[in-house]
């Protein structure tokens, strides 16, 4: 049996034998003493090289310059040791991250330096400083709520958009405290979209969040997934809740305004068809009741083009009257036979129809028979708008006159439709005040129409 | 195919803000021998008439009145069990939920089929 290696010698060979770390010892001015294999492994340089020379060319000249190995030592001798993390540097240039202890050897042998490679591990940890860097920034600055849960929806992780959006701290919004901030309408299927989420791997909600800036619920789609897909009941769960309150607004006017679209056709459909049933109750030739039922649909259509696509927007009187005119007059207004002065006006698109349809009767019936017709025949339509006198709104007059026009004995049939739209329809859907008459001139006629207001309309 | 069995002498209201909607159907109704209550175009007038009148068989309400929804009314017809039918521009989905089953007429009307269901509420002629 060999006797065991002891004290100096077995020192030696640990010395040698530790090749993953670099030992070295210096004296107190920093001239090497000792370099192990391990050094001359790490820091390229030889054992018979470095002997007696300064061992601060490990460092980087930058840290050179700068009296990084001064200080180094100095923090050894005063407080026995010094830590060493830094970048250093090899014979070949070539830089690697040594992490290590300076020891302070007894007083005025100098020191031992123990360093070894820790360049993989150091990178390895930056990639993850930069990487959870990048998180905290993309999680704190994008408009988004970012929140992070367990499976069961105890929220661990409440970001600073989610506490400035709500006014709930952190502290009230972790557990089941965030669900304070969901309209009470929506908490329960808030919550039953956690469980949902454990069965499916993915929470999914658009529920409403209550926003503190301006004292509301907004719309959010709120969406989480588990960091690891393999394990959703012990992984976290990270998630974000995106302001949808304008898209959701959007599409709920959009079926509000395809529900109008319908209703308008619906009852404009309708209207044709009293009309025409009207017609076969008036007339007795089919080529008469075609005559007057085309006549009428085109009236129609052309007041569909100056209705507003909102119902709360407006119809330009003016518009209403010289597109009904022009479609039977040919050429402008003449000073001598057709006269028209009223100020710019709105009349509601439910009054446009039927006013259109009303004007229709009496343009017609003065092209056919009246003042448009005739040589010496003058008409004048003129409309004023003023305030009622209850302050609800405003009044829209309007007269029809039309003069040298020898009245004809036989009063015609379509007389009975055009004063009946006039004298009964008006009054009974507009609320409209109207007086016609037929004197020896001509027709005359009078609509005071109840209006909005006396704002004048864009044309 | 007539209902003027039972549909004569039968009180009708008719609330629709449309005249030639409304004239159309009053002309309808009283060819089958209907009496037609003043019509109305609005909530207000409709309530008032429901209260004056001592008797109304049957209404025809038309959903929307320039805006206006005319449910007060329904709910007024209700409390006095006067039978009615709605005649509509929107779908079902519109509706209130108290009303979206109640019976329905989708316009353009078919004048046929309402007052086929305008005589199926008031039932036969009373003896």
């Amino acid at each position: 049996m060999t006797s065991p290696i002891e004290g100096a010698a077995l020192q030696a060979l640990a010395l040698e034998a530790v090749l993953d770390f670099a030992i070295i010892s210096l004296n107190p001015d920093a001239t090497v003493t000792n370099w192990n294999a391990g050094a001359e492994r790490l820091l390229g340089y030889g054992r018979k090289e470095m002997l007696n020379r300064s061992a601060d060319v490990i460092f980087t000249p930058e840290d050179r310059a700068a009296g990084v190995p001064e200080r180094e030592r100095a923090l050894a001798l005063s407080q026995a040791r010094a830590e060493d993390e830094r970048w250093h540097m090899r014979k070949d240039g070539s830089r690697f991250w040594g992490s290590g202890l300076m020891m302070r050897l007894p007083p005025g042998t100098g020191f031992l330096k123990i360093m070894r490679d820790q360049t993989e591990r150091h990178l390895a940890q930056k990639r993850i400083e930069v990487s959870e860097a990048c998180f905290r920034t993309l999680a704190t600055n994008i408009p988004q709520v970012v929140f992070a849960s367990r499976v069961d929806g105890v929220r661990s992780w409440a970001g600073p958009q989610w506490i400035i959006f709500t006014g709930c701290s952190e502290r009230d919004s972790l557990a089941y405290g965030w669900l304070d901030a969901i309209d009470p309408e929506d908490r329960e299927a808030t919550r039953l979209a956690w469980v949902r989420a454990r069965e499916v791997g993915e929470y999914y909600i658009e529920h409403r969040v209550w926003k503190q800036a301006t004292s509301q619920y907004r719309w959010h789609q709120t969406r989480a997934t588990p960091l690891d897909p393999a394990d959703p009941d012990q992984s976290e769960w990270v998630g974000t809740s995106t302001d949808i309150h304008e898209l959701r607004t959007l599409q709920e006017n959009q079926q509000i305004l395809l529900a109008e679209l319908q209703h308008r056709t619906r009852n404009l459909l309708a209207m044709v068809q009293s009309i025409a049933r009207r017609g076969a109750r008036d007339t007795d030739s089919f080529s008469e009741f075609l005559d007057d039922f085309e006549g009428r649909m085109r009236a129609l259509s052309r007041v569909q083009s100056l209705l507003p696509i909102s119902d709360a927007g407006a119809v330009p009187i003016d518009k209403l009257v010289r597109q009904e005119l022009a479609a039977h007059v040919s050429g402008a207004e003449e000073p001598g036979r057709l006269t028209v002065t009223g100020i710019e006006a709105g009349i509601s698109a439910a009054s446009a129809q039927i006013l259109a349809l009303a004007l229709h009767e009496l343009v017609t019936n003065a092209v056919k028979y009246g003042a448009l017709r005739q040589e010496r025949g003058h008409l004048h339509i003129a409309w004023t708008v003023t305030p009622r006198p209850d302050r609800s709104g405003s009044m829209l007059s309007l007269t029809w006159r039309e003069t040298g026009v020898p009245m004809p004995q036989a009063t015609p049939r379509r007389r009975g439709y055009g004063t009946e739209l006039l004298t009964r329809a008006l009054p009974y859907q507009l609320g409209a005040n109207t007086q016609l008459e037929f004197t020896a001139n001509g027709v005359s006629c009078s609509i005071d129409l109840p209006i909005a207001n006396s704002r004048s309309q864009a044309t | 195919m007539t209902h003027a069995d039972s549909l004569a002498g039968r009180r009708i209201l008719i609330v629709e803000d449309d005249y030639l909607i409304m004239s159309d159907l009053a002309l309808e109704l009283e060819s089958q021998g209907a009496v037609v209550l003043e019509p109305c175009p609005s909530v207000r007038q409709a309530l008032a008439t429901i209260t004056a009148e001592s008797r109304i068989d049957a209404a025809v309400l038309d959903v929307n009145l320039a805006g206006e929804q005319v449910f007060p009314v329904a709910a007024a017809l209700l409390e006095r069990a006067i039978p009615f039918l709605f005649t509509t521009g929107y779908d079902a989905e519109a509706l209130p939920a108290d009303y979206a089953k109640l019976p329905r007429c989708r316009k353009p009307v078919d004048a046929a089929t309402l007052l086929k269901t305008l005589s199926a509420m008031v039932g036969p002629r009373p003896a």
